[in-house]
């Protein structure tokens, strides 16, 4: 008995002793909390969490692999001690489903079938067979099988459908999908999502600014569900009433449908969905991920900062934002006049996105009201620049200091801060207020330009004339605009610079002065550069001048004088410097988009920008790399999507968009452009060829 | 050299240690889901195994057997292979980090694996020579690697197959284990 | 206080039943079921090594240090298994015979070992030894099931007595190692038909 308990002991404690110099010996370092997350668990080594051991399991929780509740021993009351460990709250933590990224399209029926065998992961292991597309749904159903919830069902059109009701986001789909469609994301993922190059795109969404899912708004459309195509919209784009307004829609210059007859009308749809949802007289619900407790300061209420706080708000961070005006809407507001996008619709579009929790400031400027150390002070974790470019260029010709000479900007914003609803013919208060005269000369070739063009015609001015020192081919305005303006009345005068503004003996403004120019030589832009005609000076009788030349972030928040706000630098532009991709800035916890990065743009670019910055700072809040997107497809078409000729279709020209007659225009800053008819959208929609989409070929023999 | 043959063969397919002796049917079920996942696990039992099945064989002829105390065999082997398994976990930690991620995260599963306890016990009870029980050490390893790779190829596919909810998971699991099982049980006409 | 014994008790026998619910310590479950007999056995032993454990483990809980737990339960729980080894030597040889290398491998078995973590490390030691009773029972009757069902399919008998008429063809199959892993399949769907909700 003695030898036993000797040997017992004996035994003990040389394994004891070899094993604690042992620890020392090898000691390498490890994260503290698997340790922790480890002696959480039940230490029965079982496997039954499907990892190898319990110290597997807790590198899995460790590294975000696995849930807390992995451990199938040690039960909820374990769970909660490993969530405990790790920070999380076992309860809110965001819930995943799966989510479909090549969803929908003309599918052959024949699919191509390897001796009979149903399944996609042989298909993809073997070849396309009849398949086109190399990215998208091959459409036989692995994940549908592999669904243990039922929430899989193959739908229709032949991919697979979601029902978000039975999903619990266990991850089988995606183990399943030999060609990674179908993933896993919360919906912060899906909010956050950017085009990569391995994505079922079609061109037109690889073309917008805002990377909207275009498709499938529009195939929504098409089968008259209204309220999801707007939801389509808002997973991209929170400002969907005004950019169907006033959205110069890049996207449709790239649309397939343009090779064969004319693109479809793409803004036009988008539109409709929109108005739709404002007519319906209620909103669309939107949801917002679980509280994050982190705030964030978005300093300008513009397009890209309404967009950036928008999309903050969904994945669960605080916004505030801070607007110099005393209303949201930046440029929307009080550079777009009345007739493009009626405060009416914009009050209704921001009322939506505050109303999701943002808290907003109005009438506080950046850098005089408050400054970057009183933001800091407050407590914000991250601070977002969208301060906009209001600073106009200024001509640069003798006499310009007239009374009688205005800017163009400053111009738009001060006539929409007097029209509220717009006015009647004949009611010339504004137009005293203003002091503005009978004739006036616009300086300019852009959209501002024609804005403050037409914003004169409907002030009650006699003749309004726009100056232009190339041709109307090189005008940067968007062409219906241009149309509309030629429609109302406006006389364009081209191939004349500016070259002095006479004024009277009063100091009033009597006539500008301008050179005749003739195009000489393309310049970096590809236009023909102007170049002056020797003596060829011409007087135009007009009494109000307005320049609008283009514009420039006013800067002026940089004289505060802090040595935080110092280290921000700014490009010769005085646009604010930034990582083009990632949208930081040269203070790590301040980003920027919109047109105070770009310089003077899109409002669909600011809101893509916006969102894109949200990215960005939902990254740096959570305390990981603030990276680019991987294989990013920003300002890149992906090659094979590119199609040089388009057959088998029937051309039908795109619906045209409804107008009010320009004898009813002029009276009054009612809106110009109408929405589509539903019957019209309806069509319209049907025009969509689903690019990206047909997934095989039926014509196709040889595999 | 022959004998050894025999032994190997007969560890291996005959007497598998899964499919028919019913040790470390644990980890066969917890492991086997991913092939990745599953020829890790028989690495990492293959190099304890030999380990282990050395070790307990000295304990038991070198101090159980001369001490008369063979009563403690199950208390001093598990107290010798938890202990094995633990140092050559920091050893390959610090020494060999490449083996280590391979093998690793697969140790310490392997203390409470019945196979490992198992096999060192059959070898002693069956009253091996030293040279043979390394051989069935090893051969059993080899079994049961051969047992689980070829589950959990057949258990990726399954993940996409249509099966009965109530018959999920373990379950079915468990009805193609068996059935890999009567693949073996032919093998028992060999030796 | 009696009340949760009563909980802690049941809830081996039902809602957590090993090995069907918790999915552990299935090699005794396929090893040792090839008659009723058999399986009674070794759920028998299992639960005295179980409960002695459950007890030491709690009664000790204030003692041993977090760290080394692991191993601390380890030794006491081959501790029993030398004792329920020992016992059974001298009082059930044929018994003993018969389960062979399965006694000892009680010390690997999952479920003592994760209830002595999960359980007994946690609580007192009166509510220690009704968690170890019932997951103990319930392991038992699992055995007992599951061994009465192979005995009855594969060889015609229960606990010895003929169940069939003579011309009873016996489904050797069912007490062969196949068998076992099918059979225990089926029983764990039949479960998951009649568990779930």
């Amino acid at each position: 008995m003695t030898e036993a308990i000797l040997f017992m002991l004996g035994i003990g404690g040389v394994c004891g002793i070899l094993l604690s110099f042992a620890s020392k010996i090898f000691y390498v370092y490890e994260d503290p909390r698997v340790s922790l997350v480890e002696s959480n668990m039940a230490g029965a080594n079982c496997g039954g969490c499907g990892y190898a051991g319990c110290s597997a399991a807790a590198q899995a929780v460790v590294k975000g692999e696995a849930l807390p509740s992995i451990c199938i021993v040690s039960g909820a009351e374990g769970a909660a001690k490993v969530a405990a460990v790790m920070g999380m709250d076992p309860g809110t933590a965001e819930s995943r489903q799966a989510y479909n990224m090549c969803d929908g399209g003309v599918r052959a029926a024949n699919k191509y079938h390897y001796l009979g065998v149903t399944s996609c992961g042989a298909i993809s292991l073997v070849f396309g067979g009849q398949r086109d597309c190399h990215v998208g749904c091959l459409g036989l159903g692995d994940c549908v099988k592999s669904c243990n919830f039922g929430a899989l069902t193959m739908g229709k059109q032949g991919f697979p459908v979601v029902d978000e009701n039975k999903c619990v986001g266990c991850g089988a789909c995606n183990k399943a999908c030999p060609k990674d469609i179908i993933e896993v994301k919360s919906m912060s993922d899906k909010l956050l999502k950017f085009n990569q190059i391995n994505d079922p795109l079609a061109p037109c969404s690889q073309t917008c600014p805002a990377e909207i899912d275009i498709p499938q708004y529009i195939s929504h459309i098409k089968n008259g569900d209204y309220l999801p195509a707007v939801q389509t919209i808002r997973m991209r784009n929170p400002l969907l009433l005004s950019c169907g307004r006033v959205c110069p829609h890049p996207c449709e210059s790239d649309c397939r449908r343009g090779i064969a007859d004319e693109p479809v009308s793409i803004n036009q749809l988008k539109r409709f969905a929109a108005d739709y949802e404002m007519n319906s007289g209620s909103r669309v619900p939107i949801k917002c991920a679980p509280d994050t407790g982190k705030k964030v300061a978005i300093i300008g209420g513009g397009p890209a900062g309404l967009s950036c706080a928008y999309f903050l708000r969904r994945v669960g961070h605080h916004p505030a934002v801070f607007e110099a005006m005393p209303e949201l809407g930046g440029m929307l507001r009080y550079g777009i006049p009345e007739y493009r996008l009626p405060k009416k619709v914009l009050d209704w579009e921001i009322e939506g996105i505050t109303k999701l929790g943002i808290e907003t400031h109005t009438n506080v400027k950046f850098g005089t009201d408050f400054g970057l150390g009183s933001l800091v002070a407050a407590g914000y974790d991250a601070v977002f620049i969208g301060i906009g470019a209001w600073k106009d260029h200024a001509l640069g010709v003798p006499g310009e200091e007239i009374k009688g000479c205005l800017n163009g900007i400053k111009f738009l914003s001060t006539v929409s801060a007097l029209v509220s609803s717009g006015i009647s013919k004949g009611d010339t208060s504004i137009r005293e207020k203003m002091k503005l005269g009978k004739r006036a000369a616009v300086v300019g070739g852009g959209n501002t330009a024609v804005d403050c063009a037409r914003t004169m015609l409907r002030l009650g001015l006699e003749k309004v004339y726009m100056v232009y020192r190339r041709t109307r081919k090189e005008m940067p305005a968007n062409e219906v605009e241009i149309v509309a303006s030629e429609h109302e009345g406006i006389e364009f005068v081209f191939l004349a610079a500016p070259s002095r503004v006479v004024g009277n003996e009063n100091g009033e403004v009597t006539h500008l002065e301008y050179l005749r120019m003739e195009l000489g030589e393309p310049d970096a832009s590809g236009r023909r550069r102007p170049v002056p005609v020797k003596g060829s000076e011409t007087l135009l009788a007009v009494d109000t001048i307005v320049t609008a030349i283009g514009q420039a972030p006013d800067a002026s928040f940089k004289e505060e004088t802090s040595r935080r706000i110092s280290e921000l630098t700014l490009t010769r532009w005085s646009t604010i410097d930034n990582n083009a991709a990632t949208l930081q800035s040269s203070i790590p916890y301040i980003f920027t988009a919109g047109d105070a990065a770009t310089g003077p743009a899109l409002v669909v670019d600011a809101i893509g920008g916006g969102r894109r910055a949200a990215r960005s700072i939902d990254l740096f809040l959570k305390g990981e790399k603030v990276e680019p997107v991987k294989d990013s497809l920003q300002k890149k078409r992906i090659p094979e999507s590119v199609f040089k000729t388009i057959s088998g279709v029937q051309p039908i020209k795109r619906a045209e968009m409804p107008e009010l007659p320009v004898n009813r225009r002029l009276d009054s800053f009612v809106e110009v452009d109408l929405v589509l008819p539903e019957v019209e959208a309806l069509a319209e929609a049907n025009r969509c060829l689903r690019c990206c989409r047909i997934c095989y070929n039926p014509d196709k023999t040889s595999v | 050299m022959g004998d050894y043959f025999v032994l190997a063969i007969s560890c291996i397919f005959v007497n598998n240690i899964l499919l028919a002796q019913f040790l470390g049917n644990c980890p066969f079920l917890g492991t086997s889901k991913k092939m990745e996942t599953a020829t890790g696990m028989a690495m990492a039992v293959i190099f304890v195994l030999v380990l282990a099945g050395i070790i307990t064989w000295i304990t038991d002829t070198y101090l159980l057997k001369p001490l008369n105390i063979e009563f403690l065999r199950t208390l001093s082997f598990i107290l010798v292979i938890a202990s094995l398994v633990q140092f050559v976990e920091m050893f390959l930690k610090k020494s060999i980090p490449a083996l280590y991620a391979g093998l690793g995260i697969f140790l310490p599963l392997i203390t409470t694996n019945c196979a490992v306890m198992g096999v060192c016990l059959i070898n002693i009870n069956e009253e091996y020579t030293f040279m043979q029980s390394l051989v069935s050490s090893f051969s059993y390893a080899v079994g049961f690697g051969l047992a689980l790779i070829l589950f959990a190829g057949i258990r990726e596919r399954i993940i996409i197959a249509r099966v009965p909810k109530p018959l999920q998971d373990t379950s079915i699991g468990l009805v193609t284990a068996g059935m890999i099982a009567i693949c073996f049980f032919a093998f028992k006409g060999m030796v | 206080m009696a009340q949760s014994m009563v909980k802690e008790f049941t809830k081996g026998l039902w809602a957590e039943l090993p090995p069907f619910r918790l999915v552990l310590g299935l090699c005794p479950v396929l090893a040792v079921t090839k008659s009723v007999e058999n399986g009674i056995g070794m759920g028998v032993a299992t639960t005295f090594v179980l409960v002695c454990s459950n007890l030491l483990v709690s009664l000790l809980r204030n003692i041993i240090p977090v760290k080394v737990r692991i191993a601390c339960f380890i030794v006491i729980i081959a501790t029993f298994v030398t004792v329920v080894e020992l016992v059974m030597q001298a009082y059930t040889y044929p018994l003993f015979l018969k389960l062979g290398i399965f006694i000892p491998l009680i010390v690997v078995n999952c479920i003592v070992l994760g209830r002595a973590e999960a359980f007994a490390f946690k609580n007192s030691p009166t509510l220690s030894i009704a968690d170890g009773l019932g997951m103990g029972i319930g392991f038992t009757l699992s055995l007992g099931a599951l061994g009465a069902i192979r005995e009855c399919l594969g060889n015609g008998t229960i606990l010895g007595n003929t169940v069939f008429g003579p011309g009873f063809q016996p489904f050797t199959f069912m007490v062969e190692a196949p068998g076992a892993f099918v059979c225990l399949g089926l029983m764990l769907c039949l479960m998951n038909l009649i568990g779930k909700k």
